[in-house]
């Protein structure tokens, strides 16, 4: 149902002209985000250039009651921009400058179409970078990463996004603009920064972002150790954890993972190499010297078969190169897949991991696993054949994979989001009592559910009556006690 | 007073004042001293659930025995709770953060007595609204704060503490900021000493010490100082903030203070009123009606 001739006034009056498209073809390109098998077509997309115009496309959807939603460069990966139908698209796409260096305060103001890698280009002559680094981060949104409290590889010593905002302007759905926090930390009050940051536009648009950007460290050491087995190398990584070291980033491959790298770019992990971790060292040189020799010897403990070490950029970029091109690799091999986001308690992987490889063999469904190991941050990939029907039963082992997560005691998502992806999953985490006070919470910020709707939360609508497929609660199994 | 010692207690509380319309001043008319246990504590995973009525102390002397610390140092002897509610952090501020970046999960208990948790206890999550960084800072307001699930870190080998006595403190932070030093505290004892703590093993500590002196001077010192900034910052009466590059400006205002400078935050012997914008505050009050909307948390 296309929008009423007044709304239409209404936005096309909201921004700059030319900054409204409604053409069928033209909408079809923002149909989706990185979830490619969610679509919706919106009736709308207005590409506001500054604050006030956001302020004023959201007061023109507030007053028609016409659900919103924001969009960056549409790589979230759990449907968290996909439109509402005949809804209104948001897109931050015009909101691309960096409106201020502030090194002494080591500060970099933003609009939120910025990419996250222009934010470390602002700043790398002099020295400092943008730590979050989400694999997209070449044209994936400061917006969106605000959204989504993005992660990547290298969140383990320096945090998430929502360690490094520390000012925002937001619209709020009323069309109200509040300013939160600053250049300083610690505002007074509750952590509104801490609510908006992650709640995937579901609480506003943020139209500037104050972030912090961080000091280079002097010394950075990748080391590649090729493991006989994947338990092996999660014990190097509990190992790792133990000796009292936080590496900036600690991944780890599986055997498949590497087989579909090696024939992708040839990265020549060690023959034999059942699983792969990658740990990097980063800060003061003599701390780096002294973690790397005792990373070394907690590999070689644990049996590792070879070790490999880089300090030049270029030898870096070699070892990572298998790492961060492992989901594309896995075109090479599969037609489909389907990846998810599920977090364990870095203890429970290895039982995770052998509950990942049973549920793969009863599937008749391979499973490449390749995670952020140091926070227990698994991207399980189910590959399938949509061809030969498979889509299916893909979906049901990755939901089963999610629940084994769940009862490990973990999380349905560690840096994707919740989106419309994982919506229905979310009776399987929270009670419907913790369910309510986030919807409540939400209305505080929204009273007329226009901001994303349908997102975050399970709607009767998405889900149907029944909620989704984890039907168990762990606080109804085991009591409040273990509850968390 | 009286204090609860289960969370079945303090929904049962709670719900009982909201039926009455009674209000309840959190840490005044009741207090969860007997609500202090450490639920869970796995080293392995660098993550504990304790009760908030625990105080930080003894949850330090346990966490010790394994090697590990939350990273907290805030004046006095707060507990887990009130960290939380009142924002509270101290040198370690620093490199660690403030409560918002150690919480990975909460137990709640609203002003009717409803029960809900939020987060978890894994180190990275985006499942669901983050309503433990929501109630730091919440003075009580919006929800009992009755269990919190932390992000631990290591105990380092070896900390050295160096002080610079100089009339330029802000030069002096600033050469150690733009360095690539990476300090565990950063305060300026303001007037006159910047206070700076390393830690990590034996060489690195020592290479910090003397690249920092080589940089800005000073001499190591040893730990007292951090008594004496946790002892100011909680004799403080006010607290500024202001944009880190504004520090020489901001001292100069001030006869006295306590500042961590990287967060832009100086505890200061006066009265500071709160700056809240009135539109964040019509939003606070809108989140205060949402989650309590008898106003039992008062």
């Amino acid at each position: 149902m296309p929008l009423a001739p007044t709304v239409l006034a209404a936005l096309e009056q909201a921004v700059e002209s030319g900054a409204l498209v409604t053409d069928p073809a033209q909408l079809a390109t923002y149909d989706c985000d990185g979830l490619t098998g969610w679509r919706a077509q919106p009736a709308c997309v207005v590409l506001p250039a500054s604050t006030e115009e956001v302020q004023a496309v959201v007061r023109a959807c507030a007053a028609a009651d016409i659900p919103f939603v924001a969009r960056g460069a549409g790589t979230g990966l759990s449907g968290g921009a996909l439109p509402v139908a005949d809804g209104v698209v948001v897109s931050l796409a015009r909101m691309d400058r960096i409106l201020e260096v502030d090194l002494e305060s080591q500060r970099v103001v933003v609009q939120p179409g910025v990419t996250n890698l222009d934010v470390t280009r602002a700043v790398e002559a002099e020295g400092y970078f943008y730590a979050p680094d989400p694999s997209s981060q070449q044209v994936c949104t400061i917006g969106g990463n605000v959204a989504e409290n993005s992660g990547g590889a290298h969140c383990l010593k320096n945090g998430f996004t929502v360690t490094h905002v520390t000012g925002l302007t937001v619209v709020l759905p009323t069309g109200e603009i509040v300013e939160l926090g600053g250049k300083a930390l610690d505002p007074d009050g509750p952590d509104l920064l801490g609510v908006f940051v992650g709640s995937e536009g579901t609480l506003g648009i943020a139209t500037e972002v104050t972030l912090r950007v961080v000091r280079s460290p002097e010394a950075v050491t990748t080391l590649l150790a090729a493991f006989r087995s994947l338990d092996a190398a999660g014990a190097a990584v509990s190992a790792v954890v133990a000796a009292g070291i936080t590496p900036a980033a600690m991944e780890v491959m599986d055997s498949l993972t590497i087989k579909a790298a090696e024939q992708a770019f040839r990265p020549d992990y060690p023959a034999g190499a059942k699983a792969v971790l990658l740990v990097e060292l980063d800060g003061v040189a003599e701390q780096v010297a002294d973690d790397t020799k005792a990373v070394r010897a907690v590999c070689e403990e644990q049996g590792a078969f070879e070790i490999r070490e880089a300090s030049s950029e270029a030898e870096r970029a070699l070892l990572w190169q298998g790492r961060k091109g492992a989901f594309a690799a896995m075109g090479r091999i599969s037609p489909d897949y389907y990846v998810q986001d599920g977090v364990v308690p870095r203890t429970r992987l290895p039982e995770v991991l052998r509950r990942i490889e049973e549920l793969s063999r009863e599937h008749g469904l391979r499973v490449g696993n390749v995670f952020h190991a140091g926070d227990g941050n698994l991207h399980p990939l189910v590959l399938y054949d949509r061809a030969a029907g498979e889509a299916e039963r893909a979906k049901e082992l990755a939901e089963l994979i999610l629940a084994a997560c769940l009862d490990a005691g973990g999380s349905l998502t560690g840096e994707h989001g919740i989106g419309v992806d994982k919506a229905c999953a979310m009776p399987g985490m929270f009670s419907e009592r913790d369910l309510d006070v986030f919807a409540r919470l939400r209305r505080a910020f929204d009273p007329q559910g226009i901001a994303n709707p349908g997102k975050v939360l399970p709607t009767p609508r998405l889900c149907g009556e029944v909620p989704g497929p984890y039907r168990v609660h762990p606080l109804e199994r085991t009591g409040v006690a273990q509850r968390f | 007073m009286p204090s609860v010692s289960s969370l079945a207690e303090a929904s049962e509380l709670l719900a009982s004042a909201a039926a009455d319309g009674r209000r309840v001043r959190l840490g005044d008319d009741v207090t969860l001293d007997g609500m202090a246990s450490v639920l869970e504590h796995e080293a392995g995973d660098l993550t504990c659930v304790v009760e908030a009525g625990l105080r930080l102390s003894p949850l330090q002397v346990a966490l010790a025995t394994h090697g590990q610390r939350v990273a907290l140092d805030p004046p006095g002897d707060p507990t887990i709770g009130a960290c939380l509610a009142a924002n509270l952090s101290g040198p370690l501020r620093h490199r660690f953060g403030s409560p918002r970046d150690l919480v990975l999960g909460v137990t709640l208990v609203l002003g009717d007595g409803t029960v809900c948790n939020a987060g978890g206890k894994v180190v990275k999550n985006v499942a669901g609204y983050d309503l433990g960084k929501l109630v730091c800072g919440s003075r009580g307001k919006l929800a009992l704060i009755a269990r919190v699930s932390l992000r631990l870190h290591p105990l380092p080998a070896m900390s050295r503490t160096l002080i610079i006595e100089t009339e330029s403190t802000a030069g002096a932070v600033a050469a150690l900021l733009r360095s690539q030093l990476q300090a565990s505290a950063l305060d300026v004892l303001h007037p006159g000493r910047v206070a700076v703590l390393f830690e990590g093993s034996e060489r690195a500590v020592d290479a910090q010490i003397a690249a920092a002196r080589a940089l800005v001077g000073g001499d190591a010192a040893d730990e007292d100082v951090w008594e004496e900034a946790r002892r100011r910052q909680g004799e403080a009466l006010g607290r500024l903030r202001f944009g880190p590059r504004d520090l020489r400006n901001t001292l100069s205002t001030l006869r006295e203070a306590v500042v961590r400078p990287a967060a832009g935050v100086a505890y200061v012997p006066h009265r500071v009123s709160d700056v809240l914008p009135a539109r964040v505050r019509r939003l606070n009050d809108a989140i205060k009606a949402a989650l309590d909307p008898a106003g039992v948390l008062a």
